[in-house]
């Protein structure tokens, strides 16, 4: 086992990303099994449906998490963000790019408010997530006169529904594809430049790269920012797949996206973060999602199964650490 | 003074590396008050925790009240009668007085908690002691002071039969060390034994019936206070004992220009109105006993704490600095005295840490030359002689000593004018050690100014070209190494100057 461990290829990739990716594998072969025609072009489309907007969302807790911190309003920004942009897409007959720009200008500025008010101000990261979650909720209901908001569909007579496209052109997966360049920039980000760098040294010890100089409170909020950045494009994908958003819900999405960050290796106390792993948690999460409705349960069970997952990988990695001291 | 109410004999404890009691002595009588003195890292504390039961012995006896005893925790000690009224006060700020005394022994009514009884209770105790303290105020809106009052009050009410004061004066105004005084003399009238630790060289005299001094974890000898002067017990502190090649004359030459000059330099209590120069390539002892402001001096000159006033001028500029960012701009860096807290990230690589001031330097655009990070890294690892497999390696597997020199790394990196070495030795293996103090005379000869903060008196006379002295926020003293004695530095370090 030790020996599987110090391979420098399983180094290089991670040997729990490689028994994550294992699980997912084994997942989705169960789950085929068990479930007659789950196996599929059909069922792979519709996870990857769930794969995206979830993915978006759990890539940019993943840099907040780094940072030591928490996020639990990027699901009712996410919401929050759709409505807004869908309504005024609707009632203010916005064109539909602008529509886009504006989801991801407010998932933009939530993260500036909730950044700037855990680095600058100093309020804790627990707190201002619940606030912004709230305020995310009450916004959309607010702006949307707490009616549901249907963004246009493919066959839309005014040709809104050109943006459907980012998800999927005929049976080509174009947002695996945008996915898929999102995960790249940001592997690239979190690994190779310097804002990664002190985010990732900052959350393992915020004095000490303080101390060496460097101005800890702009890259802590930078974090924040790209999170909200990231939420706003997740509520374009969830509405290219999903079309209808309702106000006042989006929570259950706060723990599907810190599962998928926790199940990859992304360590709840800061510091150390994995890209790739937040990616095949998310895999796993929607995999999950997709059999557990095909297995003619409820929403209700996934929300178990979700909460169990993040205590027993919070559980893994505190007691990793306190092995390691 | 009456019968001896406990003996310590031969104490001896060891942790790993460090012979931290040598078969120490102590005997304390019933109604005296008896000083236990020696510089930082003498073993006073060390030997209270033993006498409390927080620490185990290796070898010795203590005897209490005729029998010989040993506690497994302070909890036993208590029971026994033996309480200690620690520096740091360990009180619940918000509770009431009453609730804090009775903290964890409340009396209750059935399974109710019984106020009444605790707060009349508290109040007989205070009576006793001549205190005016309302049991009903909230902990943390009574002065140090009083809260002081309210921790022997607590003592008291163990049914203690010997009160240890481990530097009560320290955050102290001096109507409160009054007051102190009158409590503890009354004490000592109802014939208590005191162990009373203190740097405050005036108290001793005055509060204190006999002296034990302790050196490097050794017992010195005992003397009678109103028979001594201050100049015997601080003889005894640093003893007769040749340390390993001093500096005798300073590397600087008269002429070298002022890189650093600080004046007036106020942050709270534990920085007023603090000048001083540092010259090109010199090194510049901090000398002070433990909490002489020494670190609170360093973390203000370098932004890491709000200052209230000053000036600095580098190179003969004024300059602002309010944060660590402005500091290490103006080409100062810092090594913490607490390396794991403030020095290192210590998931991450040698490499990483390395490079930590200077991103700039090691990044086009957004993104890191990795490549060239690691060259440079590699290159204070040999220059350094940090033993590590590789520079990848990460910090948190490294020895003290290399951690340390990680650090040091990345001020070398950033190529600093003005290096502040915080207690740059501590926890440090003796090899290790020497390789560090070689470094730092090359560094000086290389024309880089050094602020050396050191507790340890031979690494003070051993390093310095001159040596600031402090006590209690202030600058008492500078003294040129051709005039550096212990005693001088030591006079100057336990100078009351209130």
């Amino acid at each position: 086992m030790e020996g599987i461990k110090q391979n420098p290829i399983v180094k290089k990739l991670g040997f729990n990303r490689i028994i994550l990716f294992c699980i997912l594998v084994l997942l989705y072969v169960a789950f085929s099994i068990a479930i007659p025609g789950f196996a599929g072009m059909a069922r792979i489309m519709s996870i990857l449906n769930y794969v995206y907007f979830l993915g978006f969302l759990a890539l940019g807790v993943t840099f907040v998490i780094a940072t030591g911190g928490i996020d639990f309003s990027i699901g009712p920004v996410m919401f929050c963000c759709a409505l807004i942009a869908g309504y005024s897409l609707n009632t203010y007959k916005l064109p539909v790019a602008a529509a886009l720009l504006l989801s991801i200008v407010i998932g933009f500025c939530f993260g500036i408010f909730n950044g700037w008010l855990v680095a600058f101000v100093g309020v804790p990261p627990f707190i201002v997530s619940m606030a912004s979650m709230n305020i995310a909720k009450g916004l959309g209901s607010v702006f949307t006169k707490t009616q549901s908001v249907s963004w246009p569909q493919a066959n839309d007579p005014e040709g809104r529904g050109w943006f459907r496209n980012l998800v999927k052109v005929g049976g080509v997966p174009t947002g695996l594809i945008i996915f898929a360049i999102f995960v790249v920039i940001l592997f690239i980000i979190m690994n190779n430049t310097k804002p990664g760098r002190y985010i990732l040294s900052l959350g393992s010890n915020k004095e000490a790269v303080r101390l060496s100089g460097v101005n800890v409170r702009k890259w802590q909020m930078l974090a924040y920012v790209i999170c909200g950045t990231l939420v706003g494009i997740a509520a374009i994908f969830f509405v290219g797949a999903y079309t209808t958003v309702q106000p006042g819900l989006g929570d259950t999405y706060n723990n599907e996206a810190i599962a998928s960050c926790v199940m990859g290796g992304t360590s709840m106390a800061g510091g150390l973060a994995s890209i790739g792993g937040t990616v095949i948690g998310v895999f796993v999460i929607s995999l999950l999602q997709e059999g557990i409705m095909a297995l003619r349960m409820t929403k209700e069970v996934q929300m178990i199964i979700t909460g169990l997952i993040v205590i027993v990988f919070v559980y893994a990695d505190v007691s990793a650490r306190r092995r390691k001291n | 003074m009456g019968e001896v109410i406990l003996t310590m004999k031969g104490i001896d404890k060891s942790f790993p590396g460090v012979h931290a009691l040598d078969h120490v002595d102590l005997e304390l009588r019933k109604g005296e008050v008896h000083a236990l003195m020696g510089e930082n890292g003498a073993g006073k504390s060390t030997l209270m925790k033993v006498l409390t039961g927080i620490y185990t012995k290796d070898s010795g006896t203590i005897t209490f009240e005729g029998k010989e005893v040993e506690f497994h925790n302070t909890h036993e000690a208590q029971e026994a009668g033996i309480v200690i009224v620690h520096q740091e006060l360990n009180m619940v700020g918000d509770l009431t007085v009453a609730q804090n005394i009775f903290i964890g022994r409340e009396f209750k009514k059935g399974i109710m908690i019984d106020d009444k009884k605790m707060i009349a209770e508290s109040r007989k105790l205070f009576d006793e002691l001549h205190i005016d303290i309302d049991p009903k105020a909230k902990m943390s809106d009574l002065t140090v002071g009083k809260q002081q009052m309210c921790e022997i009050a607590k003592a008291i009410s163990h049914k203690a039969k010997v009160i240890i004061f481990d530097e009560p004066s320290a955050a102290l105004t001096e109507k409160e060390i009054e007051d102190l005084f009158v409590i503890i003399r009354d004490l000592r009238k109802q014939n208590l034994g005191i162990i009373y630790i203190s740097h405050r060289m005036d108290e001793i005299k005055v509060i204190t019936d006999r002296v034990t001094v302790m050196r490097d974890g050794g017992y010195v000898g005992t003397l009678i206070t109103e028979e001594c002067t201050k100049e015997d017990i601080i003889n005894m502190m640093v003893g007769r004992v040749i340390y390993e090649d001093p500096k005798t004359h300073s590397m600087v030459p008269d002429d070298a220009p002022v890189v650093l000059k600080v004046e007036h330099l106020n942050a709270g209590k534990m920085v007023q109105d603090v000048s001083f120069e540092l010259k090109k390539g010199e090194i510049l002892g901090f000398s002070g006993l433990m909490g002489a402001g020494r670190t609170e001096t360093a973390r203000a000159l370098f932004g890491a704490d709000p200052k209230t006033g000053g000036d600095i001028y580098i190179n003969g500029q004024k300059v602002t600095i309010n944060s660590p960012e402005d500091a290490v701009k103006h080409g100062i860096g810092y090594l913490s005295e607490d390396r794991k807290r403030y020095g290192i990230v210590v998931q991450k690589t040698i490499t990483e840490n390395s490079t930590m001031a200077t991103m700039e330097k090691f990044t086009s655009g957004l993104f890191i030359n990795k490549g060239a990070e690691k060259k440079a890294a590699e290159q204070y690892i040999k220059e350094l002689a940090t033993k590590t497999p590789s520079a990848d390696e990460l910090v948190v597997n490294l020895s003290g000593g290399n951690q340390q020199k990680v650090v040091i790394a990345k001020w070398l990196v950033r190529n600093c004018d003005i290096l502040i070495f915080d207690e740059p030795t501590r926890g440090i293996d003796v090899g290790a050690k020497n390789e560090i103090y070689k470094l730092m005379n090359r560094l000086a000869a290389e024309g880089k100014s050094i602020i050396m903060i050191s507790s340890e008196m031979t690494e003070i006379l051993r390093m310095s070209d001159r040596i600031v002295v402090m006590c209690e926020g202030k600058k008492t003293g500078e003294i040129r190494i051709e005039d550096a004695t212990q005693e001088a530095i030591m006079d100057k370090a336990t100078r009351d100057i209130n």
